[in-house]
């Protein structure tokens, strides 16, 4: 593997993507409003299908001299698709502001303004997901945002890992005639279904030709080759790995397409593109160093797709994370341990490309072998986050007894978007359904149910932290608080899911989830195998961190009043300096392996999970939880008010989901592992995230990459379900150096000893910024 | 029976300055290193002055400090001069601690029982089964040598692995204690010249030497590592290592043998305990440098050299 490199080809190839203008495109929106303005008495299926067809038919395409892989869902690359069908008011509302807003920023062109406000917008008013789920249950969503936030308003669901295998091994040719057989024997209700699935497949079979078409067209050299893939592919499923590779490409540009949502991830590549990988090396008609080039190439196409989010949602979902999330390693079926060739091909890509997609994840057991840990480790000390690390020991088993999977389900599990779980290709498992702010639902039981930052009285009032006599009667009203809100939060997902069938069913997509074309039903209706909703817990960090200094220092040690407490958290610590200081220094913090402490966040977190049992979702399937935030504890943090952790008003929360506060984790790493292995894994089936830090220094020589190895294999023993590494560079130094305050767990090597870095004398910093500059040590 | 008693107290309590968990240069895989408060040597490069003293002492982190004053209440234990505190020391800080709001005034060290030291090396044992272990350094651990004897033995019984960083400079009867309960010994033969080791360290190496004598010539010579700090016009020089392998090469051929890169990062611990740092500031060696003294020790005739 150390022999092969990236050929000019993808250099080339990359330099051109990252120069390229990222605009909005309403092309797609053109063609869907014509289609339903042209079949207005027919079904929202029926119109969804035929549009999704026009598009593949219609929407222009274009190739790039010598790419291996073509296909894209906008004619320019990185292009944000405006789709009506979703979401339009907030496009309406926000379209002048994409090219200035302070996140994921997109040009725009005026004539497209205009042709929007003129001849989409009007049309679409009233008729989209957006409008039906405002107009129905506006209002109530709204009540509780502040404490949960209900995602999927104005957007299809992504977050799904197709059966590639099944695409590969059958094409779009052999799906058509599965539901053409089906179509000939069914019930009059399933008939749509399957009429909507023979057209988008239609479709499909027409977008592969024209590719084909466009090269012949204007007889481009390079891509000959390329040109009679994409027309084999038209008549057959693929022979080649070459085949297969664009093949692939060209289902999750489809399923994008049809859904403009977050998150199609092609999941356990190693494995389903072996066979056509293995047959070509055999026959000789392939090479290592060919296979690398065309993953590259594939490698660029991930980053050539990304999701225009209204600004909301941008700030919590930042940096277009459209999660083409791939997933090397991990045990087969059988629960083997399994990688190959392309599993380190795939690490070689992204050491190669370092580029943000795909979001590469590494599949972790106890028989992990040498070779792919440290190919990985090699990668995460290139310092892009990538890859990230899943633990099967820690996943499997709780995905087969607290959601019922099959064991061969739940071994093949592949991950979707950052760090959701899921089984793969037979599952639609609504992930990041809501987002539940435990650390606001504390802030109103201790508080009469008010917001601490508007003084508005949106939660249950129960007493205040001044009427609480014991610390158990606090928490017997915080649990009454959350269950208020989980009521609420559980009658809004209804909705959102009903519309979601009513407004948005996705046939194509139907065809890769397994049992949906068996039983004739749409995804969205439920067809899939598994059915799961995932709500997200927001912090258990700062909520451990929290109810610990209150158990400690008010009714334990009684070193602070229950009435002075309450008064410094409504004047967010203004004349309360000391205390603050007290509440962040005289008390244990998760993250430092401290069993009390670690428990309160494990105890809160199973509480949730548990009640999250006694709900069904529209579709018929469980409700479970996951602990992750994207990027969502800056805004998350801007809910909240002034909180008895020690934090400030407004301040972001923990980062990741499972990660303790940022700076509190001060006894190392391996406490924090321990700390972390104290959650409940039945509470992170939807996926859990902790985010560490290191020095790239730490991988400077091969006992250091051994000992990293050391210390994966010692997360897979505590069946922590995901980590993933932050590999520091100078600038996070000189910024500890400026703001101390954020940095206070970052630790350095100083001479025979670790040192905090912050308390380094101001010098001593200088020069340890200087040598991690000149990477000499 | 007073003697006997202290006797038991020094077995069954130890003072240490720090637990580093996490650590991965102090041996194999990823150890705890447990730090021993108290030496007999006084190391003009000491990397760790608040090792030195054998007694508890209290310590002011002035980055942590917010100026709050709290600490002002304790009036006939603390003097205040340019806003810092110095404190009387040999008292009872208990009550000052517990009220300094933002832990800037902390004991330098803490007393461990068997168990409770035992608890906290425990509490990594899932990382120890990747080849890590404890590594007892200091300070000087054989400064509370019946402690350390004792808990090597818990740790022998746990099957955890044991490593040590020691002067050698303790009595051989200890010694021959502890080498049954021990997995790898780090020992530093810092300079040969007596005069020079005198003047540097505060001791003569004449006991160290004979230690090491027995040691290579013992059945657990193959455990040991002889360690040279290179500090710069003191112990590195040619002479010096020329000296120390030729020393060691007579005892055992086969002997390992380790030269550490001198480090300029050391006195950022001075000012927590108020003293000085008596060191010019050097640069470290450059790997050139470091060549350089591999050849000398390669030539003097060392066989088993290890590298950085």
């Amino acid at each position: 593997m150390n022999c092969l490199y990236q050929t000019k080809r993808i250099s080339k190839l990359k330099e051109k993507m990252l120069s390229s203008k990222r605009y909005a495109s309403i092309e797609q929106a053109r063609i869907i409003t014509r289609v339903y303005q042209e079949n207005e008495e027919l079904s929202i299926p029926k119109k969804r299908a035929l549009s999704l067809k026009a598009a593949l038919e219609k929407l222009e395409i274009s190739v790039e001299d010598e790419e291996l892989i073509v296909g894209n869902r906008t004619k320019g690359v990185r292009y944000g698709v405006v789709f009506p069908e979703s979401g339009c008011s907030w496009i309406n509302q926000e379209f002048e502001t994409l090219p200035t807003r302070p996140q994921d920023q997109f040009l725009v062109k005026e004539e497209d303004i205009k042709e929007f406000r003129e001849k989409i917008y009007p049309y679409w008013k009233g008729k989209s997901l957006e409008d039906a789920i405002k107009g129905t249950y506006g209002k109530e969503i709204n009540e509780i945002s502040k404490v949960v936030k209900i995602n999927q308003k104005d957007h299809a669901q992504g977050h799904i890992c197709p059966d590639s295998a099944l695409w590969l091994k059958l094409g779009p040719q052999g799906l058509m005639e599965k539901a053409k057989e089906k179509l000939k024997n069914c019930k009059d209700e399933q008939k749509e279904f399957y009429e909507c699935t023979i057209l988008v497949l239609e479709g499909a079979v027409h977008f592969m030709q024209r590719y084909h078409d466009l090269i012949e067209r204007e007889k481009i050299e390079s891509l000959k080759e390329v040109g009679k893939i994409c027309t084999n592919l038209s008549k057959r499923p693929p022979e080649t790995f070459h085949e297969a590779v664009q093949s692939l490409w060209f289902l999750f540009v489809i399923l994008h397409m049809e859904s403009n949502a977050s998150s199609f991830s092609p999941g356990r590549m190693d494995q389903y593109l072996y066979p056509y990988y293995q047959r070509d090396i055999e026959k000789g008609s392939l090479t290592k160093q060919e296979a690398l080039e065309i993953l590259e190439c594939l490698w660029l196409k991930f980053n050539q797709v990304v999701y225009l989010r209204n600004q909301n949602s941008a700030k919590y979902f930042a940096g277009f994370p459209i999660g083409f999330n791939i997933a090397i390693g991990g045990v087969d079926e059988k629960g083997n341990d399994t990688y190959n060739d392309l599993s380190l091909l795939c690490l070689k890509a992204q050491e190669h490309l370092g580029l943000p997609q795909p979001n590469l994840s590494v599949r972790l057991n106890k028989n992990s072998s040498h070779e792919l840990m440290q190919a990985a480790i090699k990668v995460v000390s290139l310092g892009s986050g990538m890859p990230q690390f899943f633990n099967d020991e820690a996943i499997i088993q709780p995905m087969i007894e607290d959601l019922g999977i099959e064991e061969k389900d739940a071994r093949n599990y592949a991950i979707v978007g950052c760090v959701e779980l899921t089984t793969h290709g037979n599952n639609l498992g609504w992930s990041d359904a809501a987002m539940f702010n435990l650390n606001k639902v504390l802030e109103l039981t201790l508080n009469h149910g008010k917001c601490l930052l508007t003084k508005q009285q949106i939660g249950l009032d129960l007493g205040s932290l001044e009427t609480y006599q014991t610390y158990q009667d606090l928490e017997n009203a915080f649990q009454k608080q959350i269950d208020y809100f989980i009521d609420k939060m559980m009658a809004t997902e209804k909705i959102v899911e009903k519309a979601h069938q009513d407004y948005l069913p996705t046939a194509f997509l139907s065809t890769v989830i397994d049992d949906c074309l068996e039983k004739g039903l749409d995804v969205t209706k439920g067809g899939a195998k598994y059915n799961l909703s995932g709500i997200q817990m927001i912090q258990v960090a700062n909520l451990a961190d929290s109810l610990a200094a209150i158990k400690q220092l008010v009714y334990d040690d009684k070193m602070i009043s229950q009435h002075d407490l309450l008064n410094a958290l409504q004047e967010d610590f203004k004349g309360y300096e000391i205390m603050q200081t007290m509440l962040l220094n005289k008390v244990p913090k998760y993250g430092n392996d401290v069993k009390w402490v670690d428990e309160l966040g494990n105890q809160w977190a199973c509480y949730f999970r548990e009640k999250m049992k006694r709900y069904t979702n529209y579709r018929g399937g469980p409700y479970h939880t996951g602990m992750y935030t994207v990027s969502a504890h800056v805004p998350m943090g801007e809910n909240v008010g002034a909180s008895p952790d020690g934090r400030n008003a407004l301040k972001p929360l923990a980062d990741g989901g499972m990660s303790p506060v940022y700076g509190r984790d001060l006894q190392g790493p391996t406490a924090v592992l321990k700390s972390v292995s104290k959650l409940n894994n039945s509470c992170t089936t939807n996926g859990g995230l902790l985010n560490m830090k290191f020095l790239p220094e730490f991988f400077k020589t091969e006992t250091g990459c051994l000992k990293f190895e050391n210390f994966l294999r010692a997360f897979v023993d505590l069946k922590v379900p995901h980590i993933q590494f932050n590999v520091v560079r100078k600038e996070d130094l000189l910024d500890a150096k400026v703001h101390p305050e954020n940095h206070q767990s970052l630790t350095i090597r100083v001479a025979g000893y670790t040192a905090y870095f912050v308390e380094l004398a101001g010098k001593l910093q200088d020069e340890i910024i200087e040598r991690t500059t000149y990477e000499n040590i | 029976m007073k003697l006997l008693k202290e006797q038991l107290m020094k077995i069954s309590k130890a003072l240490v300055f720090d637990i580093k968990r996490f650590a991965i240069h102090d041996g194999s895989g990823l150890r705890t290193t447990v730090f021993f408060k108290g030496c007999p040597l006084r190391c003009l490069w000491c990397q760790n002055p608040e090792g030195l003293n054998t007694q508890r002492q209290v310590i002011y982190f002035k980055n942590k400090c917010i100026h709050c004053r709290c600490c002002q209440q304790f009036k006939e234990q603390i003097n205040y001069q340019n806003d810092r505190p110095y404190f009387q020391n040999h008292q009872d800080f208990d009550q000052v601690i517990k009220t300094c709001p933002s832990g800037a005034i902390q004991y330098d060290s803490q007393e461990y029982t068997l168990d409770k030291l035992m608890n906290k090396i425990k509490e990594d044992e899932v990382f120890f089964q990747h080849g890590g272990g404890v590594t007892f350094s200091g300070g000087e651990p054989f400064m509370q040598g019946e402690f350390l004897i004792e808990i090597l033995k818990r740790c022998q019984k746990e099957k955890i692995h044991t490593a040590i960083e020691t002067s050698f400079y303790t009595s051989l009867e200890l010694i021959k204690k502890a080498l049954p309960y021990l997995d790898l010994v780090y020992i530093d033969l810092k300079i040969f010249d007596e005069q020079k080791h005198q003047a540097c360290t505060n001791v003569s190496p004449q006991l160290i030497k004979e230690n090491i004598r027995y040691v290579l010539q013992s059945e657990y010579k193959d455990k040991v590592i002889i360690r040279t700090p290179l500090i710069p016009t003191m112990s590195a020089t040619d002479e010096n290592i020329h000296q120390i392998v030729k020393f060691l090469i007579q005892i055992n051929p086969e002997v390992k043998y380790e030269m550490l890169n001198y480090n300029s990062l050391a006195s950022a611990k001075y000012e927590l305990v108020n003293l000085k740092y008596r060191l010019e500031s050097y640069q470290t060696f450059t790997k050139q440098q470091m060549q350089h003294f591999y050849d000398v020790a390669l030539q003097a005739g060392i066989k088993n050299l290890i590298k950085e």
